[in-house]
């Protein structure tokens, strides 16, 4: 699904990601972890367009769209839940739902029933239905988070990011992000999973990356991640 | 009493044109936090191409009425590709390399340019424009209204509304909201950003066509008609405040009166100084304006 080959990105002149590869094969869920700055988001940010990369190629279904701005990459099917939720303030919730199937609205994606996938994001998260009408920077952090999740749902991706969707959440709202994704799992959602809490996340993935100073340390099954030695110590360590 | 009646109700049109310009202010500032400061020419060149469409139709033996209603879709499609050529040449280069006050010189030159042409197209001097409706005044209990003023109020409220529905039910509108709640965002949904603010350029332009041709009936046409209205509007804008619809249609109604009251109370000389006096006190106090509300943002 996603080839990722080589990406050196950062911000202005300073690089971030000094040659970065890894791969998200389809229907797999897999997992970036990493310390902070090790440049999570910033290998989010360079797939999904909001940065330019300096160098390095990103396939997506064999097509090549490094350099490609974020409004092309999201009509080629991949959805960006970023980091800091950037849900849209003054609109309300089920607003922000529709834009994330704003390239379906415009025929840039196939339409599919939109009405009824709100309803199944509703059934998802059922707190958003009953916040449906309220602006959506109203929403309590939890709240905004899963709106961020199932905006980027909306699309019907073939590829989910998403970005550190447990930052800033209480223990039971972690519980329940995961569970989500767990269960987006099962329907064979391809995704990316970027995350500090390293534990959890090589719990629910299928395969994972350490990234370290902007380079993929160790890489492997999440379960054998796991149990490395040298993961547990540097990432697990404290979470269980 | 009468004449303070008088005076409120004629104060009220042109204070919805103020209205209706500082509206098209807001649309741009929304999605692109820039300005376009040509836009009393825009407001200039609706009108006098509106007045150049006109005088054909009722030279084609069309009436005034008729003549009117088939030139404000021709003047509305102008005032789009116009405000489309503004941002293109004027604003596009400093968003993308995020200057600071490119867009400021650049409207502004795009404004004077727009100013030769016109005296050079329709000449200096002020030219009649034909009134679509009959200009003896009703008398509505002792206070005289132009049935025009009443069209500009009726008119000025509708493109309003047209537009507000726009952004509220439409999947494009929401873009255009989306856009101006969070670029980077709206990015990431598939909106092309880029687009969007080229189009609240074009939509400002057209607003301010608009204006000219509602206004243009009570006034006079010309190449010089834009300058004082496209400032006027401005500090409208300031007043009311940047990000609210209802701010610029109050601020745009108190300026329109206070002006007429100063041009009858103290001296027509003083006409401009209560609203640009009250701009000053508006910075000072609440510099986002009467109704600038502090968006909602929780990180």
């Amino acid at each position: 699904m996603l080839k990722v080959e080589n990406l050196v990105a950062g911000y202005g002149k300073v690089a971030v990601l000094h040659g970065v590869s890894l791969d998200v094969p389809a229907g797999q869920l897999v997992t970036l972890i990493g310390s902070n700055g090790a440049g999570k988001t910033t290998t989010l940010r360079a797939l999904s367009g909001m940065i330019a990369p300096a160098s390095g190629s990103i396939r997506l279904g064999g097509e090549e769209i490094a350099g490609l701005p974020s409004h092309l990459i999201t009509r080629r099917g991949v959805a960006h839940s970023p980091e800091g939720r950037r849900v849209f303030p003054t609109l309300p919730v089920s607003d922000n739902l529709l834009l994330g199937a704003f390239p379906r609205f415009t025929g840039s994606r196939p339409k599919g029933d939109t009405a009824a996938d709100l309803e199944k994001m509703f059934d998802l998260f059922p707190r958003l239905r009953e916040r449906r009408a309220q602006l959506a920077g109203t929403l309590s952090g939890g709240e905004q988070q899963m709106l961020a999740m199932a905006r980027a749902l909306m699309l019907n991706p073939d590829l989910l990011m998403l970005d550190e969707p447990s930052m800033g959440l209480s223990p039971r709202l972690v519980e329940e992000v995961f569970a989500t994704i767990a269960r987006l799992k099962e329907r064979k959602i391809t995704m990316l999973l970027v995350e500090q809490f390293a534990a959890a996340a090589l719990q629910v993935a299928d395969f994972g990356y350490v990234l370290e100073n902007g380079r993929i340390s160790t890489s492997g099954p999440a379960a054998r991640l796991r149990d490395d030695p040298a993961v547990k110590a540097a990432y697990l360590g404290a979470a269980h | 009493m009468q004449i303070l009646a008088q005076l409120i109700a004629s104060g009220i049109s042109v204070g919805m044109i103020y209205g209706v310009i500082a509206f098209g202010y807001q649309l741009t500032f929304a999605t692109s936090k820039t300005l376009n400061f040509g836009q009393g020419e825009a407001l200039m060149l609706g009108a006098l191409v509106g007045l150049t469409t006109i005088n054909f139709l009722i030279g084609h033996a069309l009436g005034t009425l008729s003549a009117f209603l088939i030139m404000l879709p021709v003047v509305l499609v102008f005032g789009l590709l116009q405000g489309a050529v503004v941002e293109f040449l004027g604003v596009r280069q400093a968003i993308r390399t995020k200057s600071e006050a490119g867009w400021i010189m650049a409207t502004i030159a795009l404004g004077i340019i727009f100013k030769n042409v016109a005296e050079n197209v329709w000449g200096h001097d002020a030219l009649r424009f034909p009134s679509p409706l009959p200009e003896a005044a009703l008398n509505v209990g002792g206070v005289r209204i132009q049935p025009m003023e009443i069209a500009i109020v009726i008119g000025a409220v509708l493109l309003m509304i047209a537009i507000e529905i726009f952004n509220r039910r439409s999947i494009y509108g929401k873009a255009v909201v989306a856009t101006a709640n969070d670029r980077d965002a709206a990015g990431l949904m598939g909106i092309d950003t880029r687009l969007v603010i080229t189009f609240s350029y074009a939509l400002s332009s057209m607003t301010a066509a608009f204006a000219g041709v509602l206004v243009a009936p009570i006034t006079l046409t010309g190449a010089n008609m834009g300058a004082a209205l496209g400032l006027k509007a401005f500090a409208v804008a300031i007043i009311g405040g940047l990000s609210s619809g209802v701010g610029v249609v109050v601020g745009g109604l108190i300026l329109g009166i206070v002006e007429n009251l100063t041009g009858y109370y103290i001296s027509t000389g003083y006409k401009d100084v209560p609203g640009l006096l009250l701009l000053l006190l508006v910075l000072s106090i609440k510099p986002s304006g009467l109704f600038g509300a502090a968006t909602i943002k929780k990180v």
